[in-house]
């Protein structure tokens, strides 16, 4: 007895509070009929779901893993190395 | 039948946690190698973090490396409430807010996210108030057969790259704590002050844009 009810334009908004499950009962009520009925804005879900994945695919990606200079590298090593050997004379 | 149910988040999160508790083991005692590959793995995700606060590359390279050296002083006081993961994450973002009011940008993350009332779709892709379904899809979304392949490809993660690196600074800092290192909702909350509304607004306006960007390249590669 739904007396309102969400139209593509709107879903598209919503999408990741519904993925977040951070939805009130009343509209998750909506969103799930909208959802049953429209195959457009399922296929717009899964869009952002593999959005999500996509994003998340490039932490694994030796292209996005961006070394820090040798130079800060070098020297955060020495003072790990500080740190190592402090703990061993200690 | 029904609807697509709301997802757990991937696991990637879990993966990680693990190889940071084997990790954190190698580091306690000294081993260089494993410092190397966590500042290496972490050096994007932390700058993009940082910048977030600070004005410029070369402070937010400062800030990350700030964060390490306050990282191998704190690591026998690390007392792993918390994954090694996140326990550097807020040693970056309080190094990057001091960094922030330093430099006179000790504006809120929250009012510098306020991201404006942008449509996640053009308004154009919906049927207009006179037309027979009103606020429908006039142009839908086509469905994406087999992304995780047909993203693999160098081009794609590209154009994926390019697509994150052209998010605002905010969008970007969100992005990668959530999607990226799998951190959870309230963590980021908790990192970045915000309240979960404003979380979810912002990590839907950056997902909004990329998927728009994968949307074209798809559709040119159909073309």
């Amino acid at each position: 007895m739904s007396f309102d009810e969400i139209v593509c334009r709107e879903f598209v908004e919503l999408a990741t509070d519904y993925l977040e499950g951070a939805m009130p009962e009343p509209t998750l009520e909506l969103v799930e009929e909208h959802l049953a009925m429209c195959d457009w804005c399922r296929d717009y879900l899964h869009h952002v779901e593999a959005t999500a994945g996509a994003v998340a695919a490039t932490a694994d990606d030796a292209r996005f893993a961006a070394a820090p200079p040798d130079t800060t590298l070098q020297s955060l090593v020495g003072a790990f190395r500080r740190r190592a050997g402090g703990g061993d004379t200690a | 039948m029904l609807p697509i149910r709301p997802t757990a988040p991937s696991s990637t999160a879990h993966r990680s946690a693990d190889r940071d508790a084997a990790l954190l083991d190698a580091l306690r005692a000294g081993d260089e190698d494993a410092f190397v590959t966590l500042v290496t793995r972490y050096h994007a995700s932390f700058k993009r973090v940082a910048r977030a606060y600070v004005s410029t590359d070369a402070v937010a390279e400062e800030v990350v490396q700030e964060t390490w050296v306050a990282a191998i002083d704190g690591l026998d006081r690390f007392e792993q409430r918390a994954t090694l993961k996140t326990w550097l994450f807020h040693i970056l973002t309080n190094k990057a807010k001091t960094r922030g009011v330093r430099e006179r940008r000790s504006v809120p993350f929250a009012s510098l996210a306020r991201a404006g009332d942008e449509p996640s779709v053009p308004p154009e892709r919906f049927q207009g108030d006179g037309a027979t379904w009103p606020g429908h899809w006039a142009t839908p979304p086509r469905p994406w057969e087999d992304p995780e392949r047909r993203l693999a490809s160098l081009e794609a993660r590209e154009r994926l790259r390019a697509a994150i690196g052209a998010l605002p600074e905010t969008q970007q800092a969100v992005l990668t704590l959530r999607d990226v290192e799998g951190l959870e909702a309230e963590e980021v909350c908790d990192l970045l002050e915000l309240s979960p509304g404003n979380q979810r607004v912002i990590l839907h306006r950056a997902r909004a844009r990329v998927r728009a960007e994968l949307e074209r390249y798809f559709e040119e590669e159909l073309a």
